[in-house]
């Protein structure tokens, strides 16, 4: 295991098994004839009960490596480990929530429908009983008098709303989100924001958060691994330390928050613009 | 319907030229009756003598039966087709090979081996029904978001549920499309069946006006197609829309 992550974590002295392990992980696709890697011996591990982000230049793999994770993607070598089982396909447990929610979300089936379906794929409850339970999420997510609405007559920040409920409805112990506030308005997305963070903390389980906002991810998360151009390695390894609940006027003006975003954003900005990570060590230790 | 005056007042228009044409004689009156004197042959055959309704049960019954069956063999087929690939691969050759072939075409080998009575003309229905059902069904299926497929997948339900619960319903535009074509498709190809062969049904009818040369009856005949055609898309665009309430009312920007 060359590249775990690396030790930057606050405070790792004494941690229990992650939830979720990768070892190794290669990934490679064919374009146009010629192999891209993307992973080529990746590892990383995932605490249980933390809000992980991953961010990273466009087109390093973020996306990807939650795939992977989730069991929707099969890695090329390697292995990921959830619970200490490994993953062969999409495990029980976890739920992705892709980031074009309107192709995710069901649009033949209302609001309410589309929850129950979440609550049908991991239990069976009497019909009474299961309307009860898909009410309580559509009131935890805020969409109480919308539950007999078709998605068509939502608009995106609550169609997102409902794939987000439909997903915690199975009680997952962790929730695989792939950029998946990208495609709402700004006052939306910091919504979406708090209430994903709310979720979080009322319900104990872990995120993996996968953004191309680095202010985001800082806002949201309690550790970020930020990785480099493909094939990607784990390049940062940042703990979050800002204190929840997180608020999206006095968290965003606290000056940490500030530092945070600061560093991650020029680390991956200036890879972006094709500076090496090692360059880019001694650039800053300037 | 609100919206659609215009198109019938066009309708009533060209009526009406027809009806003075051929009250003039600009026209041949004994080709193209007045449309009055249609109109009344249409009210006799169809209500006093009955002689036109008698000849629309038998048709509808081809008709509906025709296209049933084929709903129920192309509709699974298709399902089929548009999610195992090596069924798609198997098929899909065959399908493109006899779909061009013109649904006349089977009737004098439907003869052959089905005879000239009903079970043949049901047959030529089914047939040519199944093919824009099938493309129209392995199409939608194949045309299937992907997301939506792996959204199934994380939640971790078994194929068979994925198959009900998200691919047919996504598919079922598609399916409807088909259908509907199928049907306009199940009309013609009954009336052609019932021209070549046998001794009712409204095409038979029609033919046999023109033989003895009722010519009103036989216009009356045809204006009844015309209205038949129309009333079938309508109530299948009715059913249409119930089932496919989600996608709401109108297309919007």
């Amino acid at each position: 295991m060359n590249a775990m992550a690396p030790a930057t974590n606050a405070g790792a002295t004494m941690r229990p098994a992650p939830i979720i392990e990768a070892r190794g992980l290669q990934r490679y696709f064919n374009v146009n004839g010629k192999r891209l890697t993307v992973f080529d011996g990746l590892s990383c591990a995932v605490q249980q009960g933390g809000f992980l982000s991953i961010v990273g230049p466009s087109g390093c793999g973020k996306s990807t490596l939650l795939k992977l994770i989730s069991g929707l993607d099969r890695p090329n070598g390697g292995e990921i480990l959830f619970r200490g089982k490994p993953v062969t396909g999409p495990a029980d447990g976890m739920i992705y929530v892709f980031q074009q929610y309107t192709k995710s979300i069901f649009p033949w089936r209302t609001v309410i429908q589309n929850i129950e379906f979440g609550l049908a794929s991991h239990k069976s409850l009497p019909r009474a009983q299961a309307r009860e339970k898909c009410m309580e999420y559509v009131k935890l997510v805020g969409l109480d008098g919308y539950e007999n609405h078709y998605p068509y007559q939502l608009s995106g920040g609550m169609q997102q709303r409902v794939v987000i409920a439909r997903a915690m409805i199975c009680e997952p112990a962790v929730l695989l989100m792939d950029e998946p506030f990208s495609a709402v308005d700004a006052l939306t997305r910091a919504l979406l924001q708090e209430l994903v963070l709310k979720i979080w903390s009322d319900i104990k389980f872990t995120v993996l958060f996968v953004t191309h906002d680095v202010e985001e991810a800082v806002f949201l998360s309690s550790q970020i691994i930020s990785l480099t151009k493909a094939p990607a390695t784990i390049h940062e390894n940042v703990a979050i330390d800002l204190p929840y609940p997180r608020d999206q006027i006095a968290t965003r003006a606290d000056p940490r928050f500030t530092d945070f975003r600061q560093r991650l954003f020029s680390s991956i900005f200036l890879q972006e613009k094709g500076i090496a990570p090692d360059d880019l060590k001694t650039i800053r230790s300037k | 319907m609100r919206r659609r005056w215009p198109g019938f007042l066009l309708i009533a228009v060209l009526l009406l030229a027809w009806e003075i044409s051929s009250a003039r004689g600009w026209i041949d009156p004994i080709t193209f009756p007045r449309i009055s004197v249609i109109f009344d042959s249409w009210l006799r055959t169809v209500w006093t003598t009955g002689d036109l309704t008698r000849q629309l049960l038998p048709s509808l019954g081809r008709i509906f039966s025709g296209f049933a069956l084929a709903c129920v063999v192309a509709i699974p087929l298709g399902l089929l087709m548009g999610s195992v690939s090596f069924v798609y691969r198997l098929l899909e050759p065959i399908t493109e090979f006899i779909r061009p072939i013109p649904s006349s075409a089977y009737i004098p080998v439907a003869i052959l081996f089905l005879g000239i009575g009903n079970e043949m003309k049901i047959f030529v229905v089914f047939l040519a029904c199944c093919f824009p059902i099938l493309l129209n069904t392995y199409g939608g299926v194949r045309g299937v978001d992907p997301v939506l497929i792996d959204t199934g997948r994380t939640f971790g339900v078994s194929k068979l549920t994925a198959a009900r619960q998200i691919i047919l319903p996504a598919a079922m535009p598609s399916i409807l499309t088909g259908m509907r074509i199928s049907l306009g498709i199940a009309l013609i190809v009954a009336v052609v069946a019932e021209m070549i062969t046998g001794n009712s049904g409204i095409g038979y009818f029609i033919l046999d006006m023109q033989r003895v040369f009722r010519v009103p009856e036989m216009f009356a005949g045809i204006f009844t197609l015309g209205l038949l055609g129309f009333l079938i898309n309508f109530v299948f665009l009715k059913i249409e829309s119930h089932f496919l309430r989600w996608r709401g009312t109108s297309v919007e920007a």
